[in-house]
Parts: structure tokens; sequence; C-alpha cells
């Protein structure tokens, strides 16, 4: 039980795709001269063949018009292009990693393919080891000379990113979750996005599986995945047609994959070190950042050339797990930002009303379908979002306390 | 708090501005191509070029995937009407005449003689007198400009009358069909159009109508984009965004025998071919499938009259045409009241259409749609409330959908409701 991922570039013939006895579709990622177009998954009879006609025919079904709609931006782009390029900028990397230093090799190797070819005034790529047990992680970083190493010795992924934002020198702080590797356009795309969009006080990435392995990664990418599409996204603080934005913001990315203006994230106070504290609340740091950058009436782009391949949980226990953190962090992001942005609470309450009608619905859709793993999903986010509701942010708040105290 | 409506094209760089606290309704032109609606907040403003360049490629990219031979020309439709845009790979790969966008967007230049227009209308001598302004302000003018008056006295009559080259009828027989099938005996032309009262033709609407016409040889009906005229009101908005006004789709679509047919088991979505406001027909195809249903139509059912004309077209083989390039503004309902019989009027309309189509064809997938299909869209409706923005009003509209959805069927299964009536 498995996908294929195949990386295929349509400028160039097409290849045949022979899927292996344990292999039962294909994950296909399209490009343009590099550049990705698009990404579909299909179900495929186990140990397959696809000629490049299949592969064709799938991908003028799925692609076709989004690589039309790319060569036209790239034929028309001179029409539409007239502000004057922005006085180059430096950009820190900052990755926040915990014993897992095998995956931080992986990245950081990915990282240094794109140094030499960097646009940026200057890039500096730094590692923030969050209280590894071992020198495991320090080794990882010390394999690649002129790689920074930072040591934050209290536990929880947002200590590590406001020790990176303390130690960062960079205009620009990018941050990259340790499960990830970088796509060679990478660093290309993120320059692109802030040279066209200087003002904006974020921006955020394209997410793809760098496996699809196992049911658990399959059934993550098929419920919508960390993917927000092939299209720069502008994401302004307020929304027509959404009017719940920006605190339904989970729509403007992830946090594997994210950058800011490093002078603003000092300004607003850096990340909130109660949230993503680790196994019981772990995460929501990501939504909160995002939230505060678009209420201080700045813009977040989205761009897909700026993107990422994601290590999705591996089991379906962990997958599970996966929602519950998703419920459990939105919904103490939810609780905490309606104490600290009055003038949002109505809104803020009209999402949690929002989100467990949504929740609920989707339950039915998925039990009235026999979807009963994505019942078990839903569930389990549910129940993550009514723990997340009662209390966790304040009992996180306490944990939080505690961490810095012990380490003082 | 009104709403702005800006017109702009995307061609000359022009941006939306906002001038004040209220959003901005954009429609995005390419020259003479209506190619997207947008909405913006004041503070989604300005648009950067990475944004206008983005929104050009889009626009650019479907009007040549459902413009051009290459690509296969207008868009087949899915189920629901939406255009199904998928240009053969190789195609895509191949192409460079990116610039051919622009020789599309050319404005038509068609002789529009051979066509005939015909309003009907109905004690709105303001309304009509806008609307027949803007016909006589059209590039191309029309062979005839037909006025059929369906008041009891004939008060369209004066309006009419200061209108050079406007021809007067009158119906007092009441009803829309009854009034739109007068029209058609009277008129002359080979082609026919028909928009309603309440509506304002942009300049080159007949050209671009006649010129779909002789692009399409194969097309016996063409319908084109029906635009909000103004967006000021609650009301207007809430028929616009919440009941997707008369579409909006940017690409032209084919409706054809195969969508017809592959669409049979719930009743083929011809409502979704265009608006009644905004519709054009060879006139031979009455003389094959018959005129207007005179048990349809405002001042009976309600409407569904024009679909359901569509699907005797479709059933007998025709092929009816949604070309955007034919554009007419329309001013929606502006008061809630009015709204509201309206809404009830549609689903009124609506399902004695089904059962109509399911009298005449015996094609059961009507009956499927109107008993199986709307209780379930109701039930799933009922079920959003809760969570909509705009959950009080469309609660209201659900209940006069209801109240249609009970008298529609109650219309059409009355004795004698489903017996065919000669035109």
């Amino acid at each position: 039980m498995g996908y294929q991922i195949v990386d295929v570039d349509l400028s160039r013939p097409l290849p045949e795709v022979r899927l292996r006895p344990d292999q039962t579709g294909i994950g296909l990622l399209a490009r343009w001269h590099g550049r990705p177009v698009g990404f579909a998954m299909q179900a495929r009879p186990a140990g397959a063949t696809l000629s490049p006609a299949e592969l064709a025919a799938f991908a003028s079904q799925r692609f076709a018009l989004e690589l039309l709609r790319l060569r036209a931006e790239q034929a028309l782009a001179p029409r539409w292009q007239r502000a004057e390029p922005p006085a180059p900028v430096s950009l820190t990397v900052a990755i926040c990693t915990k014993d897992r230093a095998v995956r931080l090799r992986r990245l950081l190797a990915s990282l240094d393919a794109l140094r030499a070819g960097s646009r940026f005034a200057e890039l500096e790529i730094l590692v923030v080891d969050n209280a590894s047990v071992d020198a495991s992680t320090r080794e990882a970083v010390a394999a690649f000379p002129g790689m920074r190493y930072v040591h934050e010795a209290r536990t929880g992924l947002d200590f590590a990113r406001n020790a990176a934002l303390r130690a960062a020198r960079g205009r620009l702080l990018a941050f990259l979750d340790d499960d990830v590797v970088v796509d060679p356009h990478w660093l290309d795309g993120l320059h692109a996005v802030w040279s066209e969009c200087p003002d904006a006080g974020g921006y955020s990435g394209l997410v793809l599986p760098y496996r699809l392995d196992t049911r658990a990664q399959i059934a993550f990418e098929h419920f919508g995945g960390f993917g927000r599409g092939f299209a720069r996204i502008h994401h302004s603080p307020v929304k027509q047609g959404n009017r719940l934005f920006p605190v339904g913001v989970g729509v403007v990315g992830a946090g594997c994959n994210m950058c800011f203006d490093r002078e603003l994230l000092l300004r607003l106070g850096g990340f909130d070190e109660a949230l993503d504290t680790g196994a019981p609340l772990p995460g929501g740091g990501d939504l909160d950042i995002f939230y505060r950058v678009l209420r201080s009436g700045r813009r977040i782009v989205y761009e897909p050339r700026y993107a990422v391949f994601h290590e999705h949980r591996e089991t379906l226990p962990q997958l599970r797990r996966q929602y519950w953190t998703w419920g459990l962090g939105f919904m103490a992001f939810l609780v905490k930002s309606r104490r600290s942005d009055a003038a949002m609470s109505d809104k803020h309450t009209d999402m949690v009303r929002w989100w467990f009608a949504h929740q609920l619905h989707t339950l039915w859709g998925a039990v009235t379908h026999l979807h009963l793993q994505h019942a078990r999903f839903v569930l389990a986010e549910l129940r993550g979002g009514v723990q997340g509701l009662f209390g966790e942010y304040d009992r996180s708040l306490r944990r939080s306390q505690v961490i810095r105290e012990r380490a003082a | 708090m009104s709403w702005e409506l800006q017109h702009l094209d995307l061609r000359g760089g022009a941006a939306p501005v906002a001038d004040g606290a209220a959003p901005v309704q954009v429609v995005w032109w390419w020259d003479a191509l209506p190619v997207g609606s947008a909405a913006y907040l004041p503070a989604e403003l300005p648009l950067g070029d990475d944004q206008l360049r983005d929104l050009a490629a889009r626009f650019a990219a479907e009007q040549l995937a459902t413009r051009l031979p290459t690509f296969g020309g207008a868009a087949a439709p899915d189920s629901h009407g939406r255009p199904l845009i998928e240009p053969a790979l190789d195609a895509v790969r191949d192409f460079v005449d990116f610039a051919a966008v622009d020789a599309l967007a050319a404005p038509a230049q068609a002789d529009a003689s051979a066509l005939a227009v015909i309003v009907c209308t109905r004690d709105r001598p303001q309304a009509l007198a806008g609307c027949l302004a803007a016909l006589r302000a059209q590039r191309r003018p029309p062979g005839e400009i037909l006025v059929v008056d369906n008041s009891l006295e004939g008060s369209a009559r004066a309006v009419a009358g200061a209108h050079p080259g406007v021809r007067w009828l009158h119906e007092p027989r009441p009803g829309l069909s009854v009034a739109r099938n007068a029209g058609l005996r009277a008129c002359t032309r080979p082609l026919v159009a028909f928009t309603d009262d309440d509506t304002r033709a942009h300049p080159n609407w007949t050209a671009e109508l006649v010129d779909a016409f002789e692009r399409h040889p194969e097309a016996t009906a063409v319908t084109g984009l029906v635009l909000p005229a103004a967006l000021d009101t609650e009301a207007e908005r809430f028929f616009q965004f919440d009941m997707g006004g008369f579409g909006s789709r940017h690409v032209p679509v084919r409706f054809d025998a195969r969508f017809f047919a592959a669409n049979l088991a719930l009743a083929p979505q011809v409502w979704r071919i265009g608006a009644g406001a905004n519709m054009a027909f060879r006139r031979a195809v009455f003389d094959r499938v018959g005129g207007f249903d005179e048990r349809l139509g405002a001042g009976a059912a309600g409407c569904s009259e024009d679909s359901e004309l569509w699907y005797r077209i479709l059933a007998d083989g025709g092929v009816c045409l949604y070309e955007p390039r034919a554009v007419v503004d329309h001013h929606h309902r502006a008061d809630w009241r009015s709204l509201r019989a309206q809404m009830r009027a549609y689903m009124r309309g609506h399902v004695a259409a089904l059962l109509i189509q399911h009298a005449r064809f015996g094609h059961r997938g009507n009956l499927r749609r109107a008993l199986w299909q709307l209780p379930g869209y109701f039930l799933n409706t009922a079920l959003d409330l809760p969570i909509r923005r705009t959950r009080r009003a469309r609660g209201i509209v659900l209940w006069e959908q209801l109240r249609g959805w009970a008298s529609g069927l109650a219309f059409a299964l009355r004795p004698g409701g489903r017996r065919p009536r000669s035109y």
C-alpha cells in the first residue's frame, strides 16, 4: 500500500512509470521548467505501468489549464511589470529541531545545494537545537560549514522560534520544520514573492508530500493536505466573502514553511511561548503569528514556487493524533485571541460556532458515505477542539511558566 | 451601505479604487470580453502589479482555452452547467501565440439587421424607457425592435411611441409566455432575441449575439451574461451573491444532446443555460419545437418558461450556446418584499416546469429532481443556516422556496395542469 510520487517536467517528454508491486497509485507532481504546476493523486492497480500517453491524459485533465495560465503569466508579464525591484535584502533561514538529527541532515543538505544560487544580499542558515538529549543535532550542523547552531534549553517550539528571532541577523526570517526538504526552487520562489511584494509582513509557501508510502500519508493528502494551490494568493488583513477572516487563519499556510519581516515579529513581541509546548498542547503557534501579523495591518502572501516537501505522519494513530492537535491548537488559539483582541471577540465567538458546526457537518458527511476512517479523524479533531476550548490555553500558560522557571 | 460597481479593462492596467468604506464589485474586461468578476473590501486595495498580472494570466488562459479551435473551443458543461476547461496538454505545451487573446477580445462587427429584439413589458413604463434607450444605442442596430405590451390598458404605448423605429404590440392576455409568443408571431427576422424591460443591453449586445450565431452555425439558441446593474440594497446583493444572481460564468459553454443525455437521470439542469433576460434563438426552431409554454412564466406558474424551451431544444438534438460576450445589465429586485415574492415564484415555476417536462417526455429524472433532490436541497440549506452570515435572510428565502415548491406541485397536479396547450 503506497503511492509512487512521480515528479515530471511537462516541458520535456513524459516518462513511462512502473509502479512497484506494493504501489497502488501515483502522486503526480507536474512542473514547467522547474516551476510547480500541479499535484494530483490517482489510484492504479498494484504494479501497473503507465505509458507516457496515459500520464499525458491524466496531466491534461488535471493540469493543462493551470499550465496554460502559467505560460500566459510568463508571456504577458512584461505588460504588468512596472515597479522597480527593491534593494536587496538579507535572509535568515531558521530550523527549530529536537532529537531528529537524521531528518535535519536531510533538510540541511537540500538547503546547502541552494546556497550558491542565492539572490539574497546575505543568506544565513540557523539551527535552533531545542534541548535535544544528545549531541547528534550539533554534529549534524557541524557537517555543513557556515551554518550556525544555537541551543535553546527551554523545551517548546515557540521558545525555539523566539530564540531564532533573537539570534537571526537577516531582515527576513524564514522558518522550516525539521521534517521537510526544500524544493530546488524554494529560495528563488521566496525571493520572487518578496521582490514583487516587499511590503508584505509575511510569506507562506506550498507544502507537498515527501512520500506517500503508507495509508496514513495518502489519507492525509487525500483529505486536504497542506497545499494551498498553485497560484499566488494575497491574504490581506480582511477579505471580502470571508467574514471570519483573519480569525479563520488556517487558510494562510502552515508553520513548517513560513517567512516574516523580522522587525515586525520583534515589534509584535515574537511567538507566544504558551503555544506549541509539546505533548499537551503541540500546536497553534503558527496560527497565532499569522493572525497577529495580519492584525497588525500587513499582508501575508502565499507563493507556490516557495515549496517544501513534508514528511507526513506515517501511521494512522499518529495521523489521528495530528488531527487532535489541530482541533486543540486552533481552539487554544481562539481562546487566547478572543482574550487579547477584544475588537474581534464577536468574530471569535462566531468562529467557535462555525468550527463545531462545520466539523459536525463533515462528520455527518463522512458517516453517511461510510468513510469511517475519515470520521475517526474528524472525531479526533472534535475531541481536541473541546479540550482546547475548555482551559487548555490556561493550563499551557502555567506549563510554560514552569518551563521558564526551571531553566532560569 | 451601497456597493460600488466598477467596470475595468485589465488590458489598460486599470485598477479598482475604493471610495469610502463600501466594498467594490469589479467586472473585469479585456476589451470587449467580460473575463471575470470579483468583490474587494477597501482594505484589500490597491491591488499590486503582480495581482493584476495573475488575474490577467488566469483570465487570458480561460479565454484562450475556450475560444481557440486549437484547444477545442467552447467548454462542455458539467452536470451543474459549470464549464469544464480541459485543453489537451500537447496543445498547451506547443502554444506560443498568447497575444491572440487581444484579437479574440475585439468587439464583434457583425451586422444585426437579421435580428429582431422583443421586449415584453407590463406596467413599468420607466424601466421600459431605459431598456429601449439602450437598445436604440446599439452599435449595430437590430432589424426590428418590438415591444409587446402585456398590460390591460396598453400603458407602454406612449413610451414605445417616443422611440422611432420601435414597434408596439398590445397583448392583453396576461402571461409572459403569452406575450413572448405574440412577439414571435409578429416578428419577421430569422434571428430573434429577448430581453426584459428591467435590463440595459450593453452597446455591442446585438452584434455579439449575431456574431455568435454566425460563428456557431450549429447553435439553435444563444444566451449571454446578465450582470447586476446595481448592488445598492441588501436585497440586490442577496440575490447576486447568496442566490448566485443569473450566473457569473465568463467563458462560452456549449450545451448539447450529450449534456442532455448524460444528465437525464436527475433532470438536465437546463436552467443553468442562461436567463430569459438575455436569450436569442433561430426563429426556425419555434416551428420545430413550438413556442413558450403558456402555463409557465411570470403571470402563470412563475418562471422557467425559458429553460423549459431549452429543454425541448436539447431534446430535439439542438445546441444552446452560452456566450458571455453578449452582456446585459439587470436591475435585481431592490426591496426585500419583491425579492421574497420572486424567490417563491422561481421555485414554483421550476417545479411546475419539471412536472410539465416529465409529462411531455416521460423523463423520470424530472420527478426525482422535484420530489427527492429538491427536498434534499431544502434540508441541506436548513442545516447550513446556523453557519451562514445571512442566516436570517436565507431562512426567510428558504421558507418562500418551500411555499413555492408546494404551490408548484399543486399547480401542475391540478386537473388538466399538465395537459399540453397550443402555442
